[in-house]
């Protein structure tokens, strides 16, 4: 019985020791079982400081930039392969002379540009005339220094189209407005709004599969078949330079 | 001394025609934004041969128009002239001029111009509506009425500018 009072002190001694122990196990318990809410939180507080910032996304974007350009460049490059061998007409286009725009005229009556280079540069009527978003319009005549070009919204202006996602023909017409009309050649050609019109993948006067615009809306009631409104995708206002394809 | 004098004064005011009338065609050119309405720039052409036909009278009006009408249709797209609209305009503005000096004030400037670049908006439309009929007729109304409206209102504006003070130089020239 002596050694009784004795032995609960040192019980409670040890008890004493291993207390933080048990604490700190508990505490653990705690955090997983709230899946480290605690100390992730407390982490991103701290490290906050040294996240990434915008540079780092910018260097990302511009990886993701490089990568999808290498892509379309192999692809490309692979499309031409089997275009050699199916002979049709190559979609490279290494024959493209660049050429300053030096007069534009947009909207009114006449909707052209007039280019800094003509005949003696190699280009010749009836050449696409290509900008950031795809054709512009048809090159329609040409002086020795300069060529005037009738832009795909001008009135007159008469391109033929291709809407791939449906695989139906057109004929896109120039109506003076931003948005040319696109007549289709099918009494129900499948297409919706939001689609792409390109120049036709077999073309041989135009370069093919050239990006034209997205189609706006569509008048299935039209006679003799339906319409519908694109808008393009290059603009013609506010470019600079231009490619124009040799002939 | 004297006839030297006055035969360089002449050749002196022949040059200021001339490159006055050269720079209509460049003005269509370079197609000024900030001269515009809807995107669309003044009639240039109207601006230069209202003043040249009050002054000089129909012969030489309906010469300038001819003249001025070649020029900008050899800038211009194929499709429309602009050559009988300017020569009847030139043709009708010089036998105003003939007629009476009440014209020569900014307000009737102004009206004629807008006229003037009415009628000639209204002789293209009628040229493309008929070589395009096969284009939908509402879209193309509305866009060409835009395009007549837009040009003429900012022609009417910048005539009493531009075209007052042509018509002062063309007067003095001609006295």
């Amino acid at each position: 019985m002596a050694g009784g009072p004795k032995l609960v002190g040192l019980r409670l001694h040890h008890l004493r020791k291993v207390l933080p122990f048990f604490f700190l196990v508990g505490c653990l318990f705690l955090v997983r079982w709230s899946k480290g809410a605690f100390f992730v939180d407390t982490y991103a507080l701290i490290t906050r400081p040294f996240w990434p910032g915008s540079s780092q996304r910018e260097w990302l974007q511009y990886g993701d930039l490089v990568e999808s350009q290498v892509m379309v460049d192999l692809l490309q490059a692979d499309n031409n392969r089997l275009r050699r061998m199916l002979a049709i007409k190559s979609s490279s286009t290494p024959d493209l002379v660049s050429v300053p725009v030096i007069a534009r005229k947009s909207n009114g009556w006449w909707q052209q540009l007039e280019l800094g280079k003509g005949s003696v540069a190699g280009i010749q009527i009836g050449a696409a005339v290509m900008g950031p978003g795809g054709l512009l319009g048809i090159v329609e005549s040409v002086t020795p220094s300069t060529a005037r070009v009738r832009l795909l919204t001008a009135p007159g202006s008469r391109v033929g189209v291709w809407v791939n996602r449906a695989k139906h023909h057109g004929i896109l017409l120039g109506i003076g407005t931003n948005r040319p009309q696109l007549t289709f050649l099918d009494k129900d050609p499948k297409v919706i709004a939001g689609d792409v019109v390109s120049t036709s993948p077999a073309s041989t006067i135009l370069p093919p599969n050239l990006p034209v615009g997205v189609i706006q809306s569509l008048d299935k009631k039209a006679l003799p078949a339906p319409i519908a409104s694109v808008q393009l995708l290059s603009a013609p206002e506010a470019i600079d330079w231009v490619q124009v394809q040799k002939r | 001394m004297g006839t030297s004098s006055k035969a360089l004064t002449v050749r002196y005011t022949k040059s200021a025609v001339i490159a006055s009338a050269i720079l209509v065609p460049c003005l269509a050119l370079i197609n000024p934004r900030l001269l515009a309405i809807n995107g669309v720039g003044p009639s240039w052409v109207v601006l230069w041969l209202l003043p040249w036909s009050l002054a000089g009278g129909p012969l030489l009006g309906s010469f300038a128009g001819l003249c001025l009408g070649l020029l900008l249709d050899s800038i211009s797209l194929y499709g429309a002239t602009q050559i009988p609209a300017l020569i009847v305009l030139g043709f009708w503005w010089g036998r105003l001029g003939k007629v009476s000096s009440a014209t020569h004030n900014n307000l009737s400037l102004g009206l004629l111009a807008y006229m003037g670049s009415f009628c000639v908006g209204i002789s293209l439309w009628l040229q493309f509506y008929l070589r395009h009929l096969q284009i939908s007729f509402e879209i193309f109304h509305s866009w060409s009425f835009q395009t007549i409206l837009s040009q003429s209102l900012i022609t009417g504006l910048l005539s009493p500018i531009i075209s007052f003070w042509l018509l002062l130089y063309f007067k003095n020239r001609r006295s």
